[in-house]
Formats: structure tokens, C-alpha cells, sequence
């Protein structure tokens, strides 16, 4: 054994290095991603408890809309719920609310509000029964028709239209992580990892129609106002080509200053922004 | 086919014989076949119109109409003006009246009359009615409108125009003196009184309603020239149900009394009011009553009205709503149903009577029977309602429902119970009222074809699906979102779909630097040199500034260990100044930086090992060429 040999017993060889590297350098990453996730934590946990602590203040307005409008409305004061749960539906967007804004304009008269209000409440919440029933009461005593849906914006009406965006996203980028990070972090690969990759690929190919559905299903609206006429130009003084009953549905081809350009079951034309409601207004 | 082959069919001339009268019974016609029929047709006309004219049936509609004496439209229109009473207190409403001899429909009426200030008014009721004059029905329109003013004076409402039969008009002027006691001599103004025993109710919720017709101060009690008319938007009187009761008297004197039954058919607050023509004309005595023309006075009716009452009126709950429900709102109660027979074979028609009673308030003849339920073993055809008048099923008190079924099986022992329920209103809760099932006996029978075939496809049939109706309200907000637009459209939605995607990106560049660092370990080892290195020159600047020579050295030498490791690579402790030296270029050993080197390992290795203190005189002023041999190490390194 030399001189250099015993002083410095590490140079024997490369590979205790490396071993040693790969320890230390593993140890420095690991504690370094630790404290940032810590960080990470702590800085949810106080904007959690903001949020908390300021939205109850910020929230109660809907919520007090909401309660306003079914006492106006078991009151049979339809106008007052009517304006309440509609002031309550432009602050927090909920199924409920416009269910029951819906029940009140049916009650005012305003079949084609009414309509268009357990539309958006089932835009929001597909599993909504109450709402379902009333749009199939409502067309079968107005003697409207539904709006005809392609097989794709079918699919996007079996779940809510936000439900669709997150699914997707998730289960393609859990079928992006399960594909690569095994590899990152030096996992055995495993049956499982590539099965959860497959099944969130798939789901997210099945939910690319949905999306579709939802894109195409935002320009169907419904005509608000009894007796509408659908006019040959946008003009006010435009030849009217028909009358539309309240409450009878359309898709929304193309907008021009305050017309929109629509086309119904039967035909095509244009009306006043104000005579008609978009389940997803923009 | 050749030619020859063809036969055309010739009528054989041998077989037409003409008639007597020169007709060809082959309907070949003669110039002397017309003539013949037109003497023909001239005969029958003229027995026709010899015969005795047989007598047209006429309408019995139109016999009554005819029966009719005319209505006067063509005298000339003439208003009367008049203010009942035309001296009022101060806020004290009274009846300003416009009277025409014309058709109401006649009568152009202003939508709204320009009253001069002070005085207040509100619309009240208008109308018509037909009194006999003569060989002619005379009819009288009225509008009626209630003023009061709240300080005292004379008020003159001016004339204006109205048109009648499309020509104008002109409605006198009229002065209304409000004093702060009027004369004890003028009687008090002629109102109906409206009497509602509550003003809070269901939706469909019948009630009997009162008009009192109060008398003169002298005790005269005029009646009433037609029925009284409840007004009102969203409600139904039922004018089969108007009577008159008893007169009533009271301190301010006797009531004529009139019945009838009200329901409320929409929700929200309701106002109704009384109106009613009474019999003669009241004698005001001294005021400002205009009357022109040749109306008689006798034959004059008068327009009453009441005051508005306001309806509160509620929909019917959703809540709690059991099957059979027809809208029947009331308490009712059924007898026990009685079947014609209790004994039927299959096929053969049997007949459920149920009699249904209700409270007082409860309008019968308007109930509903609810619809029969479907069921396999029963064909059921809808009940029959009751054909009676409505004024002797409220006076009997009771109304029948008649079912027929046929028993489809022999198998069955009773006859189905029909759901039925009604809504109480002074609980606010439906009430169960189902028929019962009644027992029956069933013997075979020879069923027709299309009974067995209605049995086989009521039993194939699935249940039917329920009628839509409207449903209650939502309890809670439910199912929230930010906004009506989905979240894929929003801008932010894609931005957020970056944040995965940075994170596996950033992963990915970490694992690649890592596999390259694995390869090249000598990387690691320079840079965590380096590191070292610079950080016990931070030690080594500190000593020198603190004027700490051993310290001095002992970082110096420290640092130049940790710069020179990794060409070893080797533990930097483990180094002497030979290594050192060994790093540094042939030039250098030699010259001011080995020197350096030399001695700064002498002198800790003499502090270390030596018995006495090295002489550190003159070290911190080698400083300058120590940082550049760092220097020079540390740019080795890269």
C-alpha cells in the first residue's frame, strides 16, 4: 500500500464515488423538493383559510337572494322570486337557482324564460330531475319541441359541462405522468402503471366529443318572446319571414350588432339579441 | 293481330225502338226529346206550386230573439252626469256616475279622465243593462269613478267628448263641494258593501261571497235590477249560485242580501269589488245634477259599486300531493260506493256509484272525478259527471260519480280502488278520499274477442309514463359553477393545462441532468470543489482582515487541498504539498507561487506537529499572491 493509498482511501477506485454522489446528490434533491412542497403547503393552507374566512361575507348575498326568492315565491309574489333567484343566478351560477327561476317565470307567464332557465339549469347540472320534468311539462303544454342534439353533444349532456374539461385534462395528463414518470424516478415498471396510462388515454379520447358536444351545444338558445319575429336581414325594418313561440329553440349561427343570425327546425333568419337566450350566454 | 281481327261493338239498329214520345232508348236524343222535356218540367212546377207550402221549421233561438222588443239605438244619445253625493267632507270619496242611453259598447270611453287637482280619482265599476221603455228596450251604459279631495271647496270636473255610435258627444260638467259638514238632509252615498269571509286563500278555493245593498235613511231597501257582478281579474263567480237572502237590519238600517260563490282561479294579490244596477233613481235633492233628454226616470238604473277587497292568494302546495288529486279544493267525504250488482260474469258491464258530499263552501258541481286507475284484471271506462243542474247539486249537497267496469277475469274478488284526494284548505293538506274497493263475485262468461285482446295487452303493456307536471322548488342553490361558460372556453383553462405540463417537462430535464451527471462524476466533484473552495476563502478573507496569521494559513492551505482534490480525485484532508505542487504547472513549482505553496504546508505542518510556535511574521502580507494562486486553482477547476 502506497503513501497516496493511505491517506486517501476513496481513490481506490471510481465507483464508491459515484455511489456516494448519487446518495448525497439524491438526499440534497429530495430535502430541497421536500421543503419547497412544504412551502408549497403551507402557502395553500393560508390562502385556504383566506378564502374561508372572506367568502362566507362574499357568498351570503346569493344565498340570501336565494331564500328571498322562495319565500317571494311561496308567497305567490312570482315577479319578486323571479327577480331574485335571477340576481342570485348572475352572482353564483347553481342548478337550483335557475330551476327555481325557471318555476317562477312559468308562473309569470314567461314560458320562453322559463324555458331557457331549467336549460341552463340543466347545463349546469344534468342529473337535475326536477328541472328535466319541467322542460318536458313545459314543451308538452306549450307544444314546443326540444332542440335537436347531435349523438356527440348527447354525450355532453350526460354529465355537467364543466365536468367534461376536467376530465379530460386529467386523464390525459395522468396518462402523460403515468407514461413517463415510472422512467423519471427509476420505478420497476409495473402492469398497473401502464394499464391506469391506457385507461386515461382512453377516457380522455371518449371525452373529446363530449367537448365537441359542449362547443356546439353553447350556441343553442331559445326565443324568449311569444310571437318573435325572425326577420330576412338585420334590420328593424326587415321583411319577417315567420313568427317563433316562445320558448322554441336555435342555434346561433352568426351575430351582427344587436341581431343574431339563427336557425331553427324549420328555418333560418335573423332576430333581436334581446328576443333570444343563450344556454351559455356570452 | 291482324286487322281483320278487330271488331268493333255496332249497336244492331234492329233491337232501338222508338218510344211513343220519339225517345231512343239507346240515349240517342231527338230535337223533339227537349221540347217533351221541358213541357215535362213545366207540368211539375206547376203542381208543385199548386200544392199547399209546407211550414219551415224555424230556430226556437231565434223565435225567443224575435219574440224580443228591439233595443233603442237610434234616439239621440244623452249623458247624465252626477255626483253621489255632490257634498263630501274632506276625504270622503264620492260617486261620480256617467250615464248613456246607449250600448256600453257603443261608447268610446277615455282610458284615463283628466280630474283637476285636487281631486283624487279612482276607476269603479261601468256596465250596462236593458230596461224596458215602451215597444223598445232602452239601454243604459254607466261609468263610475270615485273622487274625494282633501282640502275644502268647490271642484268643478269639466266637460268633455266621448264618442257614441261614432258620433260626439258631450258629457257635462259636474261640481263636487267639499265642505267640513255637509247638510244633515243629504243622504250618505249609495255603495254596495262586498262581504268576504277571508281574504286569504288556495288557489281553486271556493268561498260564498256577500253584496249588501243597504236601504234609504227613510228605510226604502231597493233591490237590484240584474244580478250583482263580482269584478275582478283571475276569478270565477259562479252566476248559477247568485240568490238573494233574508234582509238583515242593523243601526244604520236594513240590507237587502245577495249569495254567491267565488273562486279564485290565479295566484298573487287579487281585487274584487261588487257592481249592480238597482231598481229607480235616487231623489239627491238640491246639487249639481245635470239631466238632459227624454230619459224617464222610473226606468233609470242606477250603477252601484263597492269597495276593492284584495285577495291574498296562494298556490297550492307541491308538498304532500297524493295520487288521484283532480283539483278539488274543499273537504270532502264519500259514502259507501254501491255496484248495481254484486254478481257479474266476465265481460258484462257493472256500474260504481260513489256520492261525493262536500262542506258548504265546496262547489260540487265542479268536482272532478278522478281518473280510473289501470289495472289488469278491470276495464274502467271514466266516470260519468253528474248531469244535474249545479244549483240542485249544491242544494242536494252531494254529487255522483258513475264508473263502469268490466270484470276481465273471474279471478278477481273486488273491484279496484280508485285513488282520489282532495286539498283542505283551512289545513293546508291534501286529504285522502280514495274509493274503496268493493267486493264482488265474478262467474266465467264467454268474454268478447276484444276484451281478452285489451286483457292480453294490458298485461303486455308496460305502466304508462306519468304526466309531467310542474315541480316545487329547489331547497338549496345545488349544483354551482363560476359561470355559465365552461371552463374549456375560458382563457385560463389552457394556462392551467400548463402547469402539468411545465411539471413533467421539469422533470424530465432533471432526470436527463441527472443521468448526465452520472456519467460524468469528475463534473460533480469540481463543482462541489469549488463550492468548498469558496467558501474557505470567505474563511480565509476573515482571518486576513481579522490579522489571525495560524488561521490564515490554516484556511489557505485548506483551500488549496479542496481546489486540487479533484484531479485526484482524492479526499482533499488527505492531500500534502507535494500534491498541491503537482497540480500546478512546471513554470509555477518553480516560481513565487511554489514557494507559496511550500511554505504555507511548512507552516501548519510545524504549528501541527512542531514543538513551538512557527514564525508567522509576514504571512497576511502574502495575501494578494495567495488569492492569485486561488485563483488560478479555481479557474482549473472548470
Amino acid at each position: 500500500m502506497n503513501r497516496s493509498e493511505i491517506r486517501n482511501p476513496n481513490r481506490s477506485g471510481t465507483g464508491s464515488v459515484q455511489d456516494n454522489f448519487r446518495r448525497k446528490r439524491f438526499g440534497f434533491r429530495f430535502s430541497a423538493f421536500f421543503r419547497l412542497s412544504v412551502f408549497g403547503f403551507r402557502i395553500c393552507c393560508t390562502l385556504a383559510l383566506t378564502v374561508l374566512v372572506v367568502l362566507p361575507s362574499s357568498a351570503a348575498s346569493p344565498d340570501v337572494l336565494f331564500r328571498q326568492g322562495s319565500e317571494a315565491y311561496h308567497a305567490a309574489d312570482y315577479t319578486s322570486a323571479a327577480n331574485a333567484f335571477q340576481k342570485a343566478g348572475i352572482l353564483r351560477p347553481a342548478s337550483g337557482t335557475f330551476q327555481n327561476l325557471g318555476n317562477a317565470e312559468w308562473e309569470r307567464g314567461n314560458s320562453g324564460t322559463a324555458i331557457l332557465a331549467w336549460e341552463q339549469a340543466l347545463w349546469l347540472d344534468p342529473f337535475n330531475a326536477a328541472a328535466c320534468n319541467n322542460l318536458r311539462f313545459a314543451r308538452k303544454t306549450a307544444q314546443l319541441e326540444a332542440p335537436e342534439l347531435a349523438w356527440y353533444e348527447v354525450v355532453s349532456t350526460w354529465l355537467p359541462v364543466n365536468w367534461w374539461a376536467w376530465i379530460s385534462g386529467l386523464s390525459f395528463w395522468l396518462a402523460v405522468a403515468m407514461g413517463t414518470l415510472p422512467g423519471i424516478f427509476r420505478l420497476r415498471k409495473a402492469v398497473w402503471h401502464q394499464a391506469i396510462a391506457a385507461f386515461g388515454f382512453a377516457v380522455f379520447l371518449l371525452s373529446v366529443p363530449a367537448h365537441l358536444g359542449v362547443a356546439t351545444r353553447s350556441r343553442v338558445g331559445f326565443v324568449l318572446q311569444k310571437d318573435t319575429p325572425l326577420r330576412l336581414t338585420p334590420t328593424e325594418d326587415a321583411q319577417f319571414l315567420t313568427r317563433l313561440a316562445a320558448g322554441e329553440p336555435a342555434r346561433l349561427e352568426r351575430v351582427r350588432q344587436k341581431f343574431f343570425l339563427i336557425r331553427t327546425s324549420r328555418s333560418l333568419g335573423w332576430i333581436r339579441r334581446d328576443q333570444f337566450g343563450l344556454t351559455c350566454p356570452r | 293481330m291482324p286487322t281483320s281481327q278487330i271488331l268493333l261493338p255496332v249497336p244492331d239498329l234492329r233491337e232501338v225502338r222508338p218510344s211513343t214520345f220519339g225517345l231512343l232508348l239507346d240515349f240517342g236524343f231527338r230535337i223533339s226529346d227537349f221540347a217533351a222535356a221541358v213541357v215535362l218540367a213545366a207540368l211539375l212546377s206547376s203542381t208543385a206550386a199548386a200544392q199547399p207550402a209546407s211550414p219551415t221549421p224555424v230556430d226556437p233561438l231565434m223565435q225567443l230573439m224575435l219574440s224580443q222588443p228591439p233595443i233603442d239605438v237610434e234616439s239621440p244619445v244623452v249623458p247624465l252626469v252626477s255626483l253621489d253625493p255632490p257634498v263630501v267632507r274632506p276625504g270622503e270619496f264620492s260617486t261620480y256616475r256617467v250615464i248613456f242611453n246607449a250600448l256600453e259598447e257603443s261608447v268610446e270611453w277615455p282610458a284615463k279622465l283628466a280630474f283637476p287637482p285636487p281631486l283624487e280619482a279612482r276607476p269603479g265599476a261601468h256596465g250596462q243593462m236593458l230596461a224596458p221603455g215602451g215597444a223598445k228596450l232602452e239601454p243604459h251604459a254607466a261609468f263610475n269613478y270615485h273622487v274625494r279631495a282633501s282640502q275644502q271647496g268647490q271642484f268643478t270636473i269639466p266637460e268633455f267628448t266621448v264618442t257614441v255610435y261614432g258620433k260626439p258627444v258631450t258629457v257635462p260638467a259636474a261640481q263636487l263641494e267639499v265642505v267640513a259638514s255637509p247638510p244633515a238632509s243629504l243622504p250618505p252615498a249609495q255603495r254596495l258593501i262586498l262581504e268576504v269571509p277571508t281574504t286569504n286563500l288556495f288557489v281553486g278555493q271556493a268561498i260564498k261571497v256577500r253584496v249588501l245593498l243597504p236601504g234609504t235613511p227613510s228605510g226604502f231597501v231597493p233591490g237590484l235590477m240584474s244580478p250583482a257582478q263580482i269584478t275582478g281579474e283571475g276569478l270565477f263567480v259562479d252566476q248559477t249560485a247568485f240568490h238573494a237572502l233574508p234582509p238583515v237590519s242593523d243601526s244604520n238600517g236594513v240590507y237587502n242580501r245577495y249569495e254567491t260563490s267565488l273562486t279564485p282561479l290565479a295566484v298573487g294579490n287579487l281585487s274584487a269589488f261588487a257592481q249592480a244596477f238597482t231598481a229607480g233613481f235616487r231623489n239627491l235633492g238640491p246639487g249639481p245634477i245635470t239631466f238632459r233628454g227624454p230619459m224617464s226616470i222610473p226606468a233609470l238604473g242606477l250603477l252601484l259599486d263597492s269597495d276593492p277587497v284584495e285577495l291574498r292568494v296562494r298556490p297550492l302546495p307541491r308538498e304532500g300531493e297524493l295520487p288521484g288529486f283532480t283539483g278539488a279544493v274543499g273537504t270532502l267525504a264519500l259514502d259507501r260506493p254501491e255496484l248495481d250488482s254484486n254478481l257479474v260474469r266476465v265481460g258484462e258491464p257493472v256500474k260504481l256509484k260513489v256520492k261525493v258530499h262536500g262542506d258548504s263552501n265546496c262547489n260540487l258541481a265542479r268536482v272532478v272525478p278522478p281518473p280510473p286507475p289501470h289495472v289488469r284484471d278491470w276495464q274502467i271506462f271514466v266516470s260519468t259527471a253528474d248531469t244535474l243542474p249545479p244549483q240542485i247539486i249544491q242544494a242536494q249537497g252531494f254529487t255522483t260519480f258513475i264508473y263502469t267496469l268490466i270484470p276481465l277475469t273471474e279471478k278477481t274478488r273486488a273491484t279496484p280502488a280508485i285513488p282520489f284526494s282532495c286539498f283542505d284548505p283551512d289545513h293546508g293538506s291534501y286529504i285522502d278520499v280514495t274509493i274503496p274497493a268493493v267486493p264482488i263475485q265474478v262467474k266465467p262468461g264467454a268474454a268478447p274477442a276484444d276484451l281478452k285482446a285489451l286483457s292480453q295487452a294490458g298485461a303486455a303493456e308496460p305502466e304508462s309514463e306519468k304526466e309531467p307536471v310542474l315541480s316545487g322548488l329547489a331547497t338549496s342553490p345545488g349544483l354551482a359553477a363560476r359561470s355559465l361558460v365552461p371552463v374549456q372556453q375560458e382563457p385560463w383553462f389552457p394556462l392551467v393545462q400548463l402547469v402539468p405540463a411545465g411539471a413533467i417537462f421539469g422533470l424530465w430535464n432533471w432526470d436527463r441532468r441527472r443521468r448526465f451527471l452520472e456519467l460524468h462524476p469528475d463534473l460533480v466533484l469540481r463543482r462541489r470543489a469549488r463550492r468548498a473552495l469558496r467558501r474557505e476563502c470567505h474563511v480565509l478573507h476573515r482571518a486576513a482582515r481579522a490579522g489571525d496569521a495560524s488561521r490564515f494559513a490554516a484556511a489557505a492551505v485548506n483551500a488549496m487541498r479542496l481546489a486540487c482534490s479533484p484531479h485526484y480525485p482524492a479526499e482533499p484532508r488527505a492531500l500534502v504539498g507535494n500534491d498541491v505542487l503537482g497540480v500546478l504547472s512546471e513554470t509555477d513549482r518553480s516560481t513565487r507561487a511554489g514557494e507559496l505553496v511550500r511554505r504555507f504546508f511548512a507552516l501548519t505542518d510545524a504549528a501541527r506537529f512542531g514543538t513551538t510556535p512557527p514564525d508567522t511574521s509576514g504571512l497576511l502580507d502574502l495575501k494578494p499572491d495567495l488569492d492569485r494562486l486561488l485563483r488560478q486553482l479555481d479557474e482549473q477547476l472548470l
